[in-house]
């Protein structure tokens, strides 16, 4: 196993607030790699990051070894990084069968191959009896299962999935990681981004949690929620006893 | 694709059948209006449509056909030599003024393409080689090597040859990934980048075709006329008509130009021989109205609206069948 994604000091300013000082994490190749930590921890903003969506103040991204912080956002697609947007991005007046083809585009030139490509990439995620719907028309788990399509289309090495199960109903949720486990099995590497826990729990190996645009934790997921760092960034931190008697009263 | 290239063959022959076998000068004069318009709808839907980058300076790319026919005429050239000539200027133009201003988001390319058309407007009114406000005016001849003829038919014939053309070209765009990708980039560019899509590539390539069009209309627009200006190939009101054409009959869609030039020469050039000349100008009045009812009521224009409307109803239908057929493939 190889790291497939490095990512070291990873830093974003907008004007005086630091969304991310300081951001470490690697993704293994072939494996699901959670991103988490409690709102406003600055997930999206490395996603951005990471994604090319967002130039970082500083710090290097290596992807496949090769240093991509600061490209332009569709080279980064064309290395093999595709990504979803936490809210739903969809091309509007295009029908499901016109957007994934749209990613497909961009390992077959020719459209024919590329409709046949993403014939199959909607047989995979289950979308194929919705082709010719408008994207607009779906549902929000069927919207995110485009956008997982859309992606899947431009054959990616790396995923990267931004909160994919928020929004969805338990039922969802569990139809989406039965997706996520196939799109494991055919070899493709996923960072995931997540603000419920108990959602990557069975599916990721690997966890990194960030808080207040660090990293604060690395490792297996089930030592994650046993971590004192990663407690107290969801939690806060233990306060005195005295503190709480005099609240309450 | 069947049905648009059925209805461009009818439409070339019946097109075709009319150049011959009509003889008033009236109409075929009104026929080759429609046609050019059309063309040059067409090459404004290209960049507007399809892309979504509103242009209100498209007559620079109009005028650099004329001015090429005219000026190759004035140096003792064919007019003929104009298409290439034209072309060329008009597609570097729309590479060196879209590199800086395509990747614009919202009204702000169209306040680029007015200013860009102003500068040039302004470059040839002051420009000695280009006989300043003048213009030119082409020295009467007649025959296929002049691009000149006493009767209309052959005009129309030249406008019908080059309007299946542009046609035929936006019926392949549709099935292309040129056309997907303007399509992806006008929904959502940041989607669009995020699968690849390399925005500032991909609108040049279209607006450089878009410029090839126009171009190629000025070029038959001048040698109909005889006669090129400023005014009549550069002003605002030229850039103004195009777009109305565009956005009138449909943005995006293959037969909306077409449409929105119909509409144009029924009733800006029709109804302007029948009131035009009481001087009351009740034909802008007529075509102002419609043009305000359209962006009311349908945004997407007559042909969009009917787009939209016909997928809606494929999508339900589909909906309520369950399962479509694995087979089954986009029209």
């Amino acid at each position: 196993m190889s790291a497939l994604l490095e990512v070291r000091g990873l830093a974003k300013t907008f004007g005086s607030v630091r969304a991310l000082d300081g951001v470490d994490l690697t993704v293994e190749e072939g494996r699901l790699t959670g991103l988490i930590g409690p709102n406003g921890a600055g997930k999206s903003t490395a996603f951005g990051c990471i994604a090319g969506a967002m130039k970082p103040s500083a710090g290097s991204v290596r992807f496949r070894g090769r240093e991509i912080a600061g490209m332009p956002y569709y080279r980064v697609a064309t290395l093999g990084i595709g990504r979803t947007y936490q809210i739903v991005q969809t091309f509007a007046d295009m029908t499901v069968l016109e957007a994934v083809t749209t990613g497909a585009l961009l390992r077959h030139p020719r459209l024919p191959d590329a409709i046949a490509h993403a014939d199959e990439v909607l047989a995979f995620v289950g979308l194929a009896e919705k082709r010719h719907r408008l994207g607009s028309a779906l549902t929000i788990a069927d919207k995110k299962r485009l956008e997982v399509a859309r992606a899947l289309a431009t054959e990616p090495t790396l995923l990267l999935l931004d909160e994919v199960m928020a929004g969805l109903t338990p039922a969802e949720c569990r139809d989406a990681v039965a997706l996520l486990r196939q799109v494991l099995t055919r070899g493709i590497t996923v960072l995931m981004v997540e603000h419920v826990m108990e959602v990557l729990m069975p599916i990721a190996e690997h966890v990194v949690v960030i808080a207040a645009g660090k990293t604060i934790f690395s490792g297996n997921a089930h030592a994650a929620v046993r971590d004192q760092a990663v407690i107290d960034a969801y939690l806060g931190s233990p306060i005195e006893h005295g503190e709480i008697a005099e609240g309450a009263r | 694709m069947r049905a648009h290239l059925l209805a461009l063959g009818a439409i070339v022959v019946v097109g075709a059948v009319a150049a011959f076998g009509l003889h008033s000068q009236v109409t075929l004069e009104l026929l080759f209006t429609f046609l050019l318009y059309a063309v040059l709808g067409q090459s404004w839907n290209w960049i507007s449509g399809y892309a979504g980058n509103v242009s209100f300076g498209h007559a620079i790319f109009f005028a650099c056909g004329a001015y090429a026919a005219a000026m190759l005429v004035a140096a003792g050239f064919s007019p003929w030599l104009a298409f290439p000539a034209g072309a060329l200027v008009a597609g570097l133009l729309a590479v060196i003024t879209g590199f800086p201003t395509l990747a614009l988001r919202g009204h702000y390319f169209s306040i680029a393409t007015i200013a860009v058309a102003a500068l040039v407007d302004a470059f040839v009114r002051t420009t000695p080689w280009f006989n300043g406000a003048n213009g030119f005016e082409e020295p009467i001849r007649n025959g296929w090597g002049a691009m000149q003829f006493a009767q209309k038919t052959n005009y129309v014939l030249i406008a019908l040859v080059l309007f299946a053309f542009v046609q035929l070209a936006t019926i392949v765009l549709e099935r292309s990934r040129l056309g997907y990708y303007l399509r992806a980039l006008r929904a959502n560019h940041a989607a669009a980048a995020a699968v690849g899509i390399d925005e500032r590539r991909w609108k040049l390539i279209a607006f450089a075709w878009s410029a090839v069009m126009a171009s190629a209309a000025g070029v038959l627009y001048a040698q109909d006329t005889l006669f090129v200006d400023p005014p009549s190939v550069l002003g605002l009101s030229v850039s103004i008509d195009i777009a109305l054409i565009g956005v009138v009959g449909g943005i995006g869609t293959v037969w909306g130009p077409a449409v929105g030039a119909l509409i144009y020469v029924a009733l800006a050039k029709g109804v302007a021989l029948q009131l035009g000349g009481t001087g009351k100008g009740y034909d802008l009045v007529i075509y102002g109205a419609l043009i305000c009812v359209i962006a009311a009521l349908r945004p997407r224009g007559i042909v969009g609206s009917l787009v939209d409307a016909s997928r809606r109803r494929r999508g339900a239908r589909i909906a309520n069948d369950g399962a479509a057929p694995v087979a089954e493939r986009a029209a």
